[in-house]
């Protein structure tokens, strides 16, 4: 009986071992012990916590999948992969499944969120130099973990078999096919098709159909998230495993003196930590830089996160409360779209794409993963780790880097805008030379060599990386609001939608 | 610390007020809700209860298709609570076809999963069908429903002029008009309904039977109201109960499209000619490809059909349709015809039997006479009687029913042209869509309309035996200025068709050339007249053998 009446505390106690967190130990078992939070230090850096340094955009993303996860599970048990039914089942989501409307609409605007933070967390992270050693696998991981976020919002894109959907995808998965245009050009297609196999094994058929959507919907709900969350583990636990969050060498100068309230730190002398240090690579924090900038994550961490948590919740909900995702006619695979408009982040490979489909759809997102990819084992230099714009150049270099990517961009799509490309000029081109000479490859190229000019001009690979990615990032921003808004029919240059006229 | 912990406290609370602001949509601000409660607002107290709160939907059992639009409009089937007299509330008026039962999108169009107003009634961008408007709603019995053999349109007009003007609407009710005396005198019943009486049928000797009543009455509405009948008026009266099937003005609109020759260029259900667009499900035009650009009012298919009647090159850039010059009321009713081209997507075991006659077994929606074939396939090019047409920027279209024309060229010459065309001209064979019984009626109707009979040939085919060369000559002098250099046409018709040189005999040229055709500029060369000089009849047979010098593969 009284073992009864005690069963409360008894299960609390269970529960929670390490009790209340009043004192530093109590702090640090509260992370410890708990299985969710366990992939946190019991006590973070006073750097890492400036918003500054972070803008926790990656949390934010974090937040956004979990939002996604959660909607997605609750969308799934009124989704029906089926093309007949499709459509109708985010119908009856929309008009009758109480909030239905309301969920889907959340689950849309966190994907949207998750990519957009996604790319910014990586803004973020290349412009502090946080990839470098002992970080450069965690910058693979992260790359990873873009292209699995894009793919889940692609695949997710056909679920709601509208006509949006349809054409999108039709779109992507012509675009797969394209290595045709290399393979074509050799003249080889006929007994060695990797294009038409890639196109094959998206859609199980030679068009978006009933086989395409299952395959689309499994990979979307299960192999995927499946994938990002396995990924995602692996890219928090290598957080800590190198040292926390990147900062420069001389921190502790440029934090202001601990709040008076920091909770003290370290009241006895550290004993073990120099034996840990014989397994752990890097610096502990007993070495070199001291232990007063730490406080402990619970609260300090705990508190920053579940804002960022919250924020991107309150940000997230409140779209979805008045702007509906788009759902548009049934898909009509007799009656094409004009335009046919890949989701926005695609917008600019698309724009890519309508000038060359091997070279916008693969060859140049494949140079540039590869080129991200590269970055922090040519960059091995030291100087302005973990500071925005660190390094040689700074902020200045990557501003005109901007400029020069902007203007180029802009001049490379004036041309091909107002004058055509090379088949309007010489009609009888062969295809292999437009491949290889189109506006994408020429801006690819300019960005290539305008990196190399830096790298040359500064002594720095650091500001060849900066050169590049800048212009990287201005290149992405205007052909994506090129693709977005001055796109129409036919892929025609407007200067607003309104004037597609005939449609 | 201090910033994040405020950060917390404020995303938290709008965070919760959007939920908060979620739910009250949700379970007060929903359209269907709203509806529902000014429903109840309407009813007595005590009935209120009768009508919960919730999502009502008809499951169509043959299609599996739902439809929510009782929702709003709880009235209308399914015993809901229904306010009795309100248009939105209220019950649906007693037509044929249950609401609970056919659903109610198949009439009226519009979205029926949709719960929310704008979507549900198709206004919304991206509906795939917007509502119909409601006077056209008889129209959608074209999304099933086929009529066979309508008549001529002057033979309906006429009908229903006899039917208006022989009082039958003192007794009878006929859609919604009528029926206001009691034959039976005070207390007595009215006559019976006409609106479906096209389709229910009456007793064949009713006239008969009418009179009989009249001559025992004494007074009241069968002495003062019904008319004695002559046989063509009572045929008249016949043909026009014959289209009272329930859907009002349906048969008369349809009446209308086939007087004006649309089929000429336009497709219906596999009849037709092939320079428009086909039209078998035109009252279903997909709104994504409808150009509004240049349409002028409002953004609906109306508006776009009328639009287009009045200006079609404006509204479709590059339209090859000549302007119809209709009235207000014939565009209206022109409307009305094109949204009963539906053609719902049902499985054929739903069809109802008049369709499966249409559509699998030969049958046809207009009558055979060779009025009526003529007003449906040649009007629109050849004018309503023959007369020939020119519309502004086009060729000019022959007049066929030329007396001048009829009297030279015989049955099978017209036959034959009907039949093959004129290959690369406008005028299309019709020998695939048209049977040779259709032809042979459409000939006797040109020689009607003409009023002029073949006037005999004894001659062979061919007996011209001009030189060429020198038929060429004056050819190029007399005849290019009009006809072109090379025969291809130009003012004139043009004389190197091969199906027209086929078919055309030398006595039909040498008598054309000689005595001209009447009420056109060709004037017979063989009497002079100012500016043009005299050919002799060696000189037509010239010019005959270089006629026939552009025959290929003789």
């Amino acid at each position: 009986m009284d073992n009864l009446v005690r069963t409360p505390m008894t299960f609390w106690s269970s529960l929670n071992r390490s009790g209340m967190p009043v004192s530093d130990r109590g702090r640090s078992g509260f992370i410890f012990s708990n299985v969710f939070l366990h992939l946190h230090p019991a006590r973070v850096h006073r750097w890492s916590l400036r918003w500054p340094t972070t803008w926790g955009l990656g949390i934010a993303a974090l937040s956004a999948f979990l939002l996604t996860l959660i909607t997605g599970v609750l969308l799934m048990f009124y989704y029906k992969p089926h093309p007949a039914a499709a459509y109708l089942s985010i119908k009856d989501i929309h008009f009758v499944v109480p909030t239905g409307r309301f969920i889907r609409n959340i689950h849309r605007w966190a994907a949207n969120i998750m990519v957009v933070g996604v790319l910014l967390h990586m803004a973020r992270v290349f412009f502090t130099a946080s990839y470098r050693r002992p970080r450069e696998f965690n910058w693979l991981v992260g790359m990873a973990l873009l292209v699995v976020t894009l793919a889940l919002s692609f695949t997710g894109y056909l679920l709601p078999w509208d006509q949006l959907a349809f054409w999108a995808v039709t779109i992507g998965a012509n675009i797969a096919q394209s290595l045709r245009e290399l393979t074509d050009a050799v003249g080889m297609t006929a007994f060695f098709d990797p294009g038409g196999l890639q196109k094959l094994l998206l859609l199980g058929s030679d068009q978006v159909g009933a086989e395409a959507l299952i395959r689309f919907y499994l990979m979307h709900v299960m192999v995927l998230p499946l994938a990002l969350a396995a990924l995602l583990a692996v890219h928090f636990w290598r957080i800590r495993k190198d040292g926390g969050l990147a900062r420069p060498a001389d921190v502790g100068s440029r934090l202001p003196p601990p709040e008076g309230r920091v909770y003290p730190v370290f009241t006895e002398a550290p004993q073990k930590t120099y034996s840990l240090a014989a397994i752990v690579r890097g610096k502990t924090p007993a070495v070199g830089n001291g232990p007063e900038n730490t406080v402990p994550a619970m609260p300090h961490l705990m508190l920053a996160e579940a804002a960022v948590f919250m924020l991107t919740f309150a940000a997230c909900l409140a779209l979805s409360l008045f702007l509906d995702a788009p759902l548009k006619e049934m898909a009509n695979p007799a009656v094409p779209e004009n335009p046919a408009k890949a989701p926005w982040y695609f917008l600019g490979l698309q724009e890519l794409v309508s000038h060359s489909a091997f070279m916008g759809g693969i060859g140049i997102p494949t140079v540039c993963l590869v080129g991200l990819a590269l970055i922090p084992f040519l960059d091995r230099e030291e100087e302005g780790t973990g500071l925005w714009f660190g390094g040689p150049g700074g902020w200045r270099l990557a501003l005109a880097s901007f400029m020069f990517g902007s203007a180029a961009v802009l001049a490379v799509e004036t041309v091909a805008i107002n004058f055509g490309w090379i088949r309007e000029w010489f009609p009888g081109t062969p295809q292999i030379v437009i491949t290889f000479v189109n506006p994408g490859t020429l801006l690819t190229a300019a960005y290539a060599l305008y990196s190399v000019w830096t790298v040359r001009r500064y002594d720095s690979t650091r500001a060849g990386a900066i050169g590049l990615f800048s212009c990287f990032i201005a290149g992405f921003l205007i052909l994506t609001v090129i693709g977005v808004h001055f796109r129409g029919p036919n892929w025609g240059f407007f200067w607003s939608p309104s004037m597609w006229g005939g449609h | 610390m201090r910033q994040n912990k405020h950060l917390l406290l404020w995303t938290s609370l709008v965070l919760l007020g959007t939920l908060i602001w979620a739910a009250v949509d949700e379970n007060f601000l929903r359209d269907w809700r709203r509806a529902q409660r000014e429903a109840r607002g309407k009813l007595a107290a005590s009935e209120r209860a009768d009508l919960p709160s919730q999502v009502r939907q008809i499951v169509l059992a043959e299609t599996g298709a739902v439809e929510r639009c009782v929702s709003c409009h709880v009235g209308m089937a399914l015993d809901g609570k229904e306010v009795p007299g309100d248009k939105v509330f209220g019950r649906h008026p007693n037509v044929i076809h249950d609401p609970a039962r056919f659903g109610c999108t198949v009439c009226h169009g519009g979205q029926g999963t949709a719960t929310l107003l704008e979507e549900a009634h198709g206004t919304a961008p991206h509906c795939p069908e917007a509502l119909l408007p409601k006077r056209y709603a008889y129209a959608s019995c074209g999304s099933c429903h086929a009529y066979q053999d309508v008549p001529a349109r002057a033979g309906l007009e006429t009908a229903r002029a006899v039917f208006e003007r022989s009082d039958c609407l003192a007794c009878h009710r006929m859609d919604g008009r009528g029926g206001t005396m009691r034959p039976g005198g005070a207390g007595g019943l009215e006559g019976p309904a006409l609106s479906r009486v096209g389709m229910l049928g009456y007793a064949p000797d009713w006239y008969a039977g009418h009179q009989r009543k009249k001559a025992a009455a004494s007074s009241g509405p069968w002495r003062s109201s019904m008319p004695e009948l002559t046989d063509e008026e009572r045929r008249s009266l016949s043909a026009y109960l014959r289209t009272a099937v329930g859907a009002p003005g349906l048969v008369l609109a349809k009446s209308l499209f086939l007087s004006r020759g649309c089929l000429g260029c336009h497709k219906v259900g596999g009849a037709g000619g092939d320079d428009g667009p086909d039209l078998t499900a035109v009252g279903r035009k997909d709104p994504v490809l409808t150009p509004y650009a240049r349409v002028r009012g409002p953004r609906s298919l109306e508006n776009w059909f009328k639009d287009h009647f009045r200006s079609p090159g404006r509204v479709v850039q590059g339209s090859k349709m000549p302007l119809l010059s209709l009235d207000e009321r014939e565009a209206d009713e022109l409307t009305f015809f094109l949204f009963s081209l539906r053609r719902a997507d049902l499985p054929m075991s739903l069809w109802p039997k008049d369709r499966l006659c249409v559509e699998r077994l030969g049958g046809r929606e207009f009558a055979s006479d060779g009025e009526t074939l003529f007003g449906a396939f040649c009007s629109g090019c050849h004018g309503s009687a023959g007369q020939g047409r020119s519309y502004p920027g086009l060729e000019t279209f022959p007049a066929v029913a030329n007396p001048s024309f009829l009297k030279l060229a015989s049955d099978r010459f017209l036959a034959d042209t009907i039949r093959r065309g004129r290959p690369g001209r406008r005028m299309p064979s019709w020998g695939a869509a048209l049977s040779d019984a259709d032809i042979a009626e459409l000939v006797k109707t040109l020689r009607r309309f003409g009023d002029s009979p073949f006037a005999g040939d004894s001659r062979p085919a061919r007996w011209a035996r001009g030189d060429a060369r020198r038929g060429a000559s004056v050819f190029q002098a007399d005849c290019a200025g009009c006809h072109g250099p090379h025969g291809a046409g130009g003012t004139a018709p043009a004389l190197d068709n091969q199906v027209f040189l086929e078919g055309a005999t030398d006595s039909y040229l040498f008598r054309t050339v000689k005595n001209g055709r009447q009420g056109t500029v060709m004037k017979g060369f063989g009497a002079g007249s100012p500016g043009r000089r005299t050919l002799s009849d060696a000189e037509i047979e010239d010019i005959i053998s270089h006629l026939r010098s552009w025959r290929k593969g003789k």
